[in-house]
């Protein structure tokens, strides 16, 4: 019972987990770029989520709310994300690898800042809203404790997957996209256009992290200005183990890796080492098996 | 580039937009004389900004440095004419540009100033802003000039050997006292002010070409230049007389730098992205203050320092060579992720060796505390002693053994980018297949980055331990391997000078701009952004990076190639 118990912490954070990773996973498959601040944009997301809340609804717990405040969330987190990709990056598109990166880093340090010092009170950790049917008591079901923000979380996971594999198989941007995937030069010849198409790519990895992000804060109830760097860092790691590039590969990535890790509480030395065994597993993956578990790509990037 | 002279550039003289050559050269002048003049007026109603500035006839130091402006903007202007024999190579109107751009950087920070410190701008007053109006004038002016005559070319002309060494000596003590001089600084604003003038300054230099003959003249007089610095270091500590407060920042520096050009050996020439560095000093500074015999150490027994050194510089070295191995595999940005959680691994690791969730030996978040002051050969390095009459503290004593640290570290760094391994790190940097067809040891010289480096991180970190007397898993985060990466990739990726320029920036700056301190982080991150896009070889770039940022043009290639034949030429 307790092993099952686990098994259902690690699907709900290997849920969230999924949902960041699938954003890294989009863009690099495009551009080649680990966005290192994709964590940052996850974390807008959340924020975005409770500005929404406080300015429209505060005190509201009903649940049409929450598709608005997802929406708040969306808004804020895309618009970041373009306008990271649009100023940080696209200059630095032919650059050697190591700018873009350090770019990303400066503009994870930035947002996290700018958050801390320009939103009301975020120095220390804000409370997130309860929305009553998806925060309310668990259920419980033979003696496991289902939480409902689980259900939410997975779902939300299924709707967005699936959302995501239709655009991309049955879109014409979302053939533009594997197009330039493929081959960006070639792509361009054939009048996809190639800026457009990147910019998708970070959009639609900002909306799935703003989903992430709302989920995360119904599910913890806390919302940080730090919280995107041990989220991101994680998916990243779910990205790579599912095979980077491969959207499939994120998501069965964040499922393993967050099973792993509530496995790996509960048996290996407690919650305060679960993040060393992520980690370790990342490495381990990274040396023996580049490729991760679905990802067909050879990892030749430098 | 075969003639002794460069030959005139014919669009240099076409300027976009309206050109007004005939008032260029009055306004140059008036401005230099209005911002001479205004040192000597009042700038601001109130005594309280940039150490009372309201007094007419009585400049105070940060007016001195408007009068300097001044001054030499009209050297630079006569220099157009009755001074022009000397110093043939000086390019005196594009140092003019410079100087009235760094003129009214310094003007603006001079009003922020004021307008900061009291409650507006009404406070200004007119010695202000003639200040303004001239070096307005001075950059107008100077931007409508005609190019001035041909220049000899900077790379090519051959001042005395005396010339060349007295200029050496000649900056080397300006930086002792501008070191002594901006560290006394007590104000953020009039330190700001002083950054505004050095800018003015160097972009003069720059411009006029200086800098481009200091190389030539820098490389022709290794030996004076070494023996310079090293003597500039070590005097440093007598002009603080006895005071803590700037050693301890020289301190951190030090250690910060030794650090960085650590890094700087497995980023700037091997060219590996490391994001965990911060890891190795921990490492070193953990062992060494486990074997310091401290209360706190749960290992109970104490070495002599020189043995923990080794044993700290080797433990950290097994690190390194454990984060290196999967390069073999990995690299490019996935190196990045890897390294990043070896980080994130050893702060997690030592923060959870506290007894409760693992074996007790790091005591966990509280960290090693009271870990003893160092005593080498019976010199005991709390004590302060007195040399010569000046008073030497505990932290000029850890200064002193740093510095040596230091010394040693640039010699190895050198040594190694001037070998044949340096040569395969390049090679590696550049085109790892390219490097492995060629017979370099590709897997080989990769570890020795990564174990070497962390080698030096290690040893910096055995004597940070001692010299901060405690050490806790939150000083080794990741923001600090940010903080390193950033040093380097600031100051010039793959030069001993780039990781000095940088962490002497990146510790001193938020020293002692403290109104800023709340926008510490926010203004590192947009350094970052902005420095990788103008600039992304650092402030003081090797030139190889610098042409492998900036691969289309063409004129800087030249550029680099006459300067690099120049300084064989001159070393020869």
């Amino acid at each position: 019972m307790q092993f099952l118990q686990q098994l259902l912490n690690g699907l709900t954070i290997g849920s969230l987990y999924a949902l960041i990773a699938v954003g890294y996973t989009v863009v690099y498959g495009i551009v080649q770029l680990i966005n290192f601040a994709h964590g940052e944009v996850f974390m807008i997301g959340a924020f975005g989520a409770l500005a929404t809340w406080s300015l429209l609804f505060k005190g509201t717990t009903a649940i049409w709310v929450l598709p608005i405040i997802i929406l708040g969330a969306m808004l804020a987190s895309v618009s970041v994300a373009l306008l990271m990709e649009r100023i940080a990056y696209r200059p630095l598109r032919n650059a050697p690898r190591l700018a873009p990166l350090i770019t990303a880093i400066g503009i994870s340090v930035i947002l996290q800042e700018g958050v801390r010092l320009f939103y009301p009170e975020a120095k220390s950790s804000l409370s997130f809203p309860g929305i009553d049917i998806v925060t309310g008591p668990p259920i419980a079901i033979g003696g496991l404790d289902l939480r409902r923000s689980t259900i939410f979380i997975i779902l939300a996971l299924i709707v967005c997957a699936v959302g995501l594999w239709v655009f991309i198989n049955r879109t014409k941007q979302g053939r533009a996209m594997l197009a330039v995937s493929q081959d960006p030069d070639t792509a361009r010849l054939m009048g996809v256009n190639v800026d457009r198409t990147i910019a998708i790519a970070f959009a639609l990895g900002a909306l799935l992290a703003a989903v992430a992000g709302v989920a995360q804060g119904l599910h913890t109830r806390t919302v940080t200005f730090n919280m995107g760097f041990m989220a991101g860092l994680k998916a990243f790691t779910a990205a790579v183990l599912g095979g980077i590039g491969n959207i499939q590969g994120a998501v069965a990535g964040g499922l393993v890796l967050g099973v792993i890790e509530a496995l790996a509480t509960q048996y290996l030395g407690g919650a305060t080492w679960a993040n060393v065994w992520a980690f370790v597993l990342l490495i381990i993956v990274l040396v023996f098996w580049p490729q991760g578990l679905l990802g067909a790509k050879v990892v030749d990037r430098a | 580039m075969s003639n002794d002279l460069m030959t005139p550039d014919l669009d240099d003289t076409v300027e976009p937009g309206p050109s007004y050559p005939q008032f260029g050269t009055p306004m140059v002048l008036a401005g230099s004389v209005l911002v001479a003049a205004s040192a000597f007026l009042s700038w601001s109603y109130d005594r309280e900004p940039l150490g009372d500035v309201s007094i007419t006839g009585n400049p105070a130091p940060t007016q001195y440095l408007a009068l300097i402006i001044g001054v030499l903007g009209i050297v630079l202007f006569l220099g157009r004419g009755p001074l022009a024999r000397f110093f043939s190579w000086f390019d005196e109107t594009a140092a003019l540009r410079g100087l009235g751009f760094g003129a009214v950087a310094f003007a603006l920070a001079v009003i922020l100033a004021i307008f900061a410190n009291t409650s507006g701008l009404i406070n200004v007053d007119p010695g202000g802003w003639i200040l303004l109006v001239g070096s307005i004038a001075l950059a107008f002016g100077a931007e409508q000039l005609p190019a001035g005559r041909t220049h000899a070319d900077p790379l090519r002309s051959k001042t005395s050997s005396w010339t060349e060494i007295l200029a050496i000596i000649a900056l080397l003590t300006g930086v002792l006292f501008l070191a002594a001089y901006a560290l006394a600084m007590e104000d953020g604003y009039a330190f700001l002010a002083l950054l505004a003038f050095l800018g003015a300054i160097s972009a003069t230099l720059i411009r006029g070409g200086f800098f481009q003959w200091l190389s030539i003249a820098t490389a022709k007089h290794r030996q004076v230049l070494m023996l310079g610095a090293v003597v500039v270091a070590f005097l440093f500590p007598f002009t603080q007389d006895g005071r803590d407060a700037n050693m301890t920042i020289a301190t951190q520096i030090i250690v910060f730098a030794i650090t960085a050009l650590g890094l700087n050996i497995v980023v700037g020439l091997a060219g590996l992205l490391d994001l965990g560095y911060i890891a190795f000093l921990g490492a070193g500074a953990y062992v060494s203050a486990l074997l310091s015999g401290s209360a706190t150490s749960h290992l109970g027994f104490q070495l002599p320092f020189w043995l923990t050194a080794i044993i700290g510089a080797c433990v950290a070295s097994t690190l390194g060579l454990i984060i290196g191995t999967p390069t073999l595999r990995v690299s490019g940005d996935y190196l990045a992720i890897v390294t990043l959680a070896f980080g994130e691994i050893f702060r997690i690791t030592v923060n959870n060796l506290d007894g409760i969730n693992g074996p007790s030996i790091t005591n966990g978040p509280n960290g090693v505390s009271g870990i003893p002051e160092l005593n080498l050969f019976g010199f005991d390095f709390g004590q302060p002693h007195t040399l010569g009459g000046f008073t030497l503290t505990r932290y000029a004593n850890y200064y002193f053994l740093l510095l040596l640290l230091g010394a040693f570290v640039i010699l190895v760094f050198t040594r190694l980018n001037n070998s044949r391994i340096g040569r395969g790190w390049v090679a590696i940097r550049e085109d790892e297949r390219a490097a492995e067809a060629m017979g370099v040891n590709v897997f080989g010289l990769k570890l020795f980055a990564f174990a070497g480096g962390a080698f030096l991180a290690g040893l910096a970190g055995t004597i940070k331990a001692h010299q901060d007397l405690a050490i806790s898993p939150d000083q080794f985060v990741f923001l600090e391997s940010a903080f390193l990466l950033a040093a380097i990739v600031l100051g010039g990726m793959g030069t001993v000078a780039g990781a000095l320029v940088g962490a002497t920036m990146l510790k001193l700056l938020p020293e002692k701009l403290r109104f800023l301190e709340n926008y510490r982080l926010l203004m590192f991150g947009i350094l970052l952004v902005l420095m990788m896009r103008f600039r992304p070889e650092g402030l003081v770039a090797s030139k190889r990076r610098q042409l492998e940022f900036h691969e289309d043009d063409q004129e800087l290639a030249e550029a680099i190639q006459v300067e690099h034949l120049e300084t064989k030429e001159a070393q020869a």
